[in-house]
């Protein structure tokens, strides 16, 4: 099918609007192993290419509701339990005191795991991946839009996907080195 | 195209505003070489070494200062009994304050949908970092130990003793800590797409492994962006509560107790307003100055301009309100120590003190009542830095006129400022600035891609 | 076409609704009148919890509408006409504040001389809390409220008449004072009405936790009748998701600010300990009236705040509207839970006028409210969001108010 040194075929677009379009068509003809590029996010173009729900908010909820309970549990323990102090004849478990850290805990919980959550889903960092091998990928972070279509596809041949990339309207279709 | 105004320029013009937030005829490709090129290419101008100087200079003193104030103790500053806080505490309430316009614009701003955000959130963001960093300094070495500053934290230690959570001053440590650490991973993380543009772009190869390490591998996909952006927006939701509990729970340092002044009811949304206010009076200070010395007149534009100013006149009215409910239940109230209090700010020892934060407060800042001041860059420029001073004068009457009278006569006493507290507090202007300035040389201080977001061509126009 | 016409004639049925509603407010005004006859302390009591519940719906209506002519937005231009009519019940209520007025012995202690010549304190306040300045400030109060209410409407309708859109303009400027204004006074009335029930206890924050709730409340009722209209033409094809998914967040954030208030001024009490206020919360504390307080933190807050963090409840109208309506009742709760114990010092207790009379004003409220509606075109159509906020969604259904005289 493939020489095993091929990643994919990238092909270059001149807008957002012709990317969605082609990420479409090629979900339409039935590639499923490919990934869209662009400078932008662009709002539909995760589903053009069948990407649809991120588990993202609830790692988020289940992070800061795992921040809020150890943070209560923390001042519970530490006041009630492990060294009981009289302080200015307040109860020991003071629960209306203990509501300011809770919260902040809640909050560090939930953002850690919404910006870890979201590096970790995304496989990130990552220091090498071969679209970087394509010279022009470099406007990828300016002005270029562009679509992969990856060799581990199983539909995937050198001859007939750059071809249909072709038609796609595709400024340019490169191979992308493994 | 036939249509003389596209749609999309129609709505980035907004009802009645007639400035848009964007300058007409940018492309993808010009508002990324043109934000970057500051960063890249373009000749470090003059101005910023000798600015950046200046503000090394003070960071000299600040450094000189600590270091004294380890060496010799607290007693370097004017601080005593009855007065146990007061400029390193009117410094912490106030840099933390600022720090919060940074937070709002990104956060909020970004949850109301209200586009004309992007241009500055970057710089307002980066305004937070430093603004957070000055003020950590102030209790960290009001501790006069700050080496042992772990102390505060809650860590198995050999004595089996733990913080006392009933203190606010334990809150505070966990809500300044928090918010240090949330601000930084919500700048970083929309700072990662530019950081890609960088290193895509920078010539040189320390540029491109810099630039391309901090890129964490970035490389724009479309399953990438989705959960970026799913990210970003949880971020913004839950940085905005964290905003409003920071600056409550500095409010807490000093309504939970009993000192006539500081106890009081209003404290909570009346500190988070007065916050929002001097953030905005100090993101106007700064980005005056650098749109006009880096041309970027485009980009922050008079309609932002205009729109923090109508955020100040907001802001700074709710603080105007505490002030007045402030002064009519403490005398509404019965309580002869709170009646003394107001008394004793009106016309004690530091009463021009308190007549400038009103004037400078509430009486000045009425002129932006009118949009003939709301579009003068110099009027405003010169009222913002009116209210910064107004705000920290504000901080400096609640702190320090509610602690110099005691209940007892017979404890009463005096605060004056030693050449320490002003060259500490000086310093950390400087320490401000100069991280301000690094930010300004070697980061975009624009979002390159949410500017793109912005363009027509986003929406596929040409 | 459909779009100019009145409420009224789009749909029919609010005339007899309005009808059935008044004579129902009539029928409980006499119910209500045999309560006074029974037990006056306790008719003025439950008047107040019942009248400070739809005063709230009409001011928190006003000022939503101001924010919005200075905010913008689509989330108002779809209730604008709501929060009009809703404004506009307020000269209605300046008259039902007279039993107050009329039952001020019976609720505050301050008027009382024997008490105040015996409490050092009281005699402080006099300058402030004394018969003839309170009428005079209540007098001030709806004057200004009014007066705003009056000028805006005028000028909408004026609008809707002439599509003039500098009016627009004078709108936004008598918003911005009027906002101000409305922040003030309705301070000084919750100081005033409600604060004063406790006249030694005192909370700087007391107004804005007020002020907070009525936006909370003006907000859920707006909510409820937006899906009310929405089942009807023409907003069946105007209302969309996104514009409840708006209304819902504002109400998420009023909900999340009414427990922020709330917990910051017991935090703070709790925390000083300060005999002249703490006893203000151990009333409101002690077992019995402690269940109303539980009952808050878990219906005021932690339900509608946990139902109201999911997309799916705030884009599907019949489940935003039983989140709002829930809330509504929570508000009304709270009221009870601010006024009642002050009387009730020694535990829980509910008088069948605590459902009376709400339900009383709520239906004469109710029944101007929808007087007022039916009078006015259902979208303002002449404002110059309007194209912006709707336009779109107008054209895809064929309907622009361009052509539409």
């Amino acid at each position: 099918m493939h020489s095993p040194d091929v990643y994919g075929l990238m092909a270059e677009f001149a807008d957002p609007n012709e990317l969605v379009a082609a990420a479409h068509r090629a979900h339409h003809e039935g590639y499923r192993r490919m990934d869209a590029y662009s400078p932008l996010p662009i709002e539909e173009l995760h589903e053009a290419i069948g990407f649809h729900n991120t588990r993202l908010p609830l790692i988020v909820l289940i992070g800061g509701i795992v921040g809020g309970l150890a943070g209560y549990l923390l001042q519970w323990w530490a006041s009630a339990v492990a060294y009981p102090l009289n302080v200015g004849g307040k109860p020991f478990h003071s629960w209306p005191a203990f509501i300011p850290v809770t919260f902040e805990c809640t909050i560090l919980g939930a953002a850690l795991s919404a910006v870890f959550g979201m590096l970790a889903l995304n496989g990130l960092p990552q220091p090498y991946h071969p679209v970087f091998n394509v010279p022009r990928f470099t406007l990828a972070s300016r002005s270029g839009f562009f679509l992969c279509i990856e060799a581990r596809d199983g539909k995937f041949d050198l001859s007939r996907t750059r071809a249909f990339l072709e038609t796609l309207g595709a400024t340019e279709v490169t191979t992308v080195a493994d | 195209m036939d249509n003389p105004m596209p749609l999309e320029e129609r709505q980035l013009t907004g009802a009645g505003s007639g400035v848009p937030v964007i300058a007409p005829g940018h492309t993808f490709g010009s508002v990324t070489d043109k934000i970057s090129a500051i960063v890249l290419t373009r000749r470090t101008p003059i101005g910023w070494y000798l600015g950046f100087m200046t503000a090394a200079a003070l960071t000299g003193l600040l450094l000189v200062s600590l270091s004294y104030l380890v060496v010799e103790g607290i007693g370097i500053w004017g601080n005593n009994i009855p007065v146990a806080w007061a400029f390193d505490i009117t410094n912490f309430v106030w840099w933390i304050g600022i720090g919060h316009a940074g937070t709002l614009i990104s956060a909020i701003l970004l949850l109301l949908r209200q586009t004309w955000r992007t241009s500055i959130n970057r710089f307002a963001e980066a305004m937070t970092l430093c603004a957070v960093a000055c003020a950590g300094i102030f209790p960290l070495f009001h501790t006069g130990r700050p080496w042992l500053a772990y102390w505060l934290l809650p860590y198995p230690n050999t004595m089996g003793i733990w913080p006392q959570f009933r203190s606010p001053l334990v809150w505070d440590v966990f809500a300044v800590s928090t918010y240090a650490t949330v601000s930084l991973l919500f700048w970083f993380v929309g700072l990662v797409p530019d950081l890609a543009t960088l290193r895509d772009r920078s010539q040189s190869r320390t540029g491109r492994i810099i630039y391309g390490a901090l890129a964490l591998g970035w490389r724009g996909s479309a399953m990438h962006w989705h959960r970026y952006e799913t990210a970003y927006l949880l971020l913004a939701g839950i940085a905005t509560p964290l905003v409003v509990s920071v600056h409550t729970v500095v409010s807490f340092d000093f309504a939970v107790a009993i000192v006539p002044g500081w106890h009081t009811t209003i404290f909570p949304p009346y500190f988070v307003a007065g916050a929002i206010y001097s953030g905005f009076a100090m993101v106007l200070t700064l980005s005056i100055p650098i749109r006009a010395i880096y041309g970027l007149q485009d980009f922050i534009t008079l309609r932002h301009l205009e729109n923090m100013a109508k955020v100040m006149l907001v802001t700074g009215l709710i603080v105007a309100y505490g002030y007045t409910v402030e002064a009519f239940i403490a005398w509404y109230g019965g309580n002869a120590y709170e009646g003394f209090m107001i008394w004793n700010r009106i016309t004690g020892p530091y009463a021009p003190a308190y007549w400038a934060l009103l004037l400078c407060n509430v009486i000045i800042p009425q002129i932006l009542w009118f949009k003939s001041v709301r579009t003068n860059v110099i009027v405003l420029f010169v009222l913002s830095l009116v209210v910064n001073v107004g705000m920290w004068l504000e901080r400096f009457i609640i702190i320090v006129t509610s602690l110099h009278r005691d209940f007892l006569p017979s404890s009463w006493g005096m605060y004056q400022p030693t050449f320490w507290d002003w060259s500490t507090y000086l310093g950390t202007i400087g320490l401000f600035l100069m991280l301000l300035f690094l930010f300004v040389r070697f980061l975009p201080l624009i979002s390159i891609f949410e500017m793109r977001t912005l363009l027509p061509e986003a929406k596929g126009e040409q | 076409m459909a779009l100019r016409q009145t409420a009224d004639e789009l749909i029919p049925e609010l005339r007899r609704y309005q009808r059935q509603l008044l004579l129902a407010g009539a029928a409980g005004a006499v119910v209500s009148f045999v309560g006074y006859v029974l037990n006056p302390a306790q008719f003025f009591q439950s008047y107040l919890m019942a009248y400070m519940f739809v005063l709230g719906l009409s001011l928190g209506s006003l000022a939503l509408g101001m924010v919005h002519q200075l905010s913008g937005g689509a989330w108002g231009v779809v209730i604008r006409r709501p929060i009009g009519a809703a404004a506009r019940v307020l000269p209605a209520l300046t008259v039902m504040f007279l039993p107050i007025a009329f039952g001020m012995h019976h609720l505050y202690e301050w008027t009382h001389a024997d008490v105040v010549a015996n409490d050092p304190i009281l005699q402080g306040k006099q300058l402030y809390l004394n018969t003839p300045f309170f009428l005079v400030r209540a007098a001030i109060y709806f004057a200004a409220w009014n007066g705003i209410s009056f000028l805006l409407n005028r000028w909408s309708l004026e609008q809707d008449r002439t599509g003039d859109r500098r009016l627009s303009r004078r709108m936004q400027l008598l918003s911005g004072g009027g906002l101000l204004a409305y922040g003030l006074l309705t301070t000084f009335a919750a100081f005033d009405w409600m604060m004063s029930l406790a006249p030694h206890w005192f909370s700087t924050i007391y107004g804005v936790l007020i002020i907070g709730g009525q936006a909370l409340s003006a907000m859920a009722f707006l909510i409820v009748v937006l899906v009310w209209l929405s089942r009807r033409k023409p907003l069946s094809d105007i209302v969309v998701a996104s514009h409840f998914h708006d209304l819902a967040n504002l109400m998420l954030a009023f909900v999340m600010l009414w427990a922020y208030f709330s917990f910051s001024q017991y935090l703070i009490i709790w925390s000083g300990n300060l005999p002249e206020e703490i006893t203000w919360y151990m009333h409101r504390l002690q077992p019995g009236w402690r269940l109303v307080a539980l009952l808050l933190v878990v219906f005021h807050f932690a339900v509608p705040f946990v139902l109201l963090l999911s997309r799916a409840v705030k884009r599907e109208p019949d489940t935003i509207m039983k989140v709002a309506a829930a809330i509504l009742v929570a508000r009304l709760i709270d009221l009870f839970w601010l006024i009642a114990p002050e009387f009730h010092q020694d535990g829980v207790y509910v008088s069948w006028m605590d459902v009376a009379l709400p339900l009383t004003l709520v239906s004469l409220w109710l029944g101007c409210f929808m007087w007022q509606l039916r009078g006015r075109a259902i979208l303002p159509v002449y404002d110059p969001q309007f194209e912006e906020a709707l336009g779109p969604i107008i054209d895809q259904g064929g309907e622009t108010p361009r052509t539409a005289h």
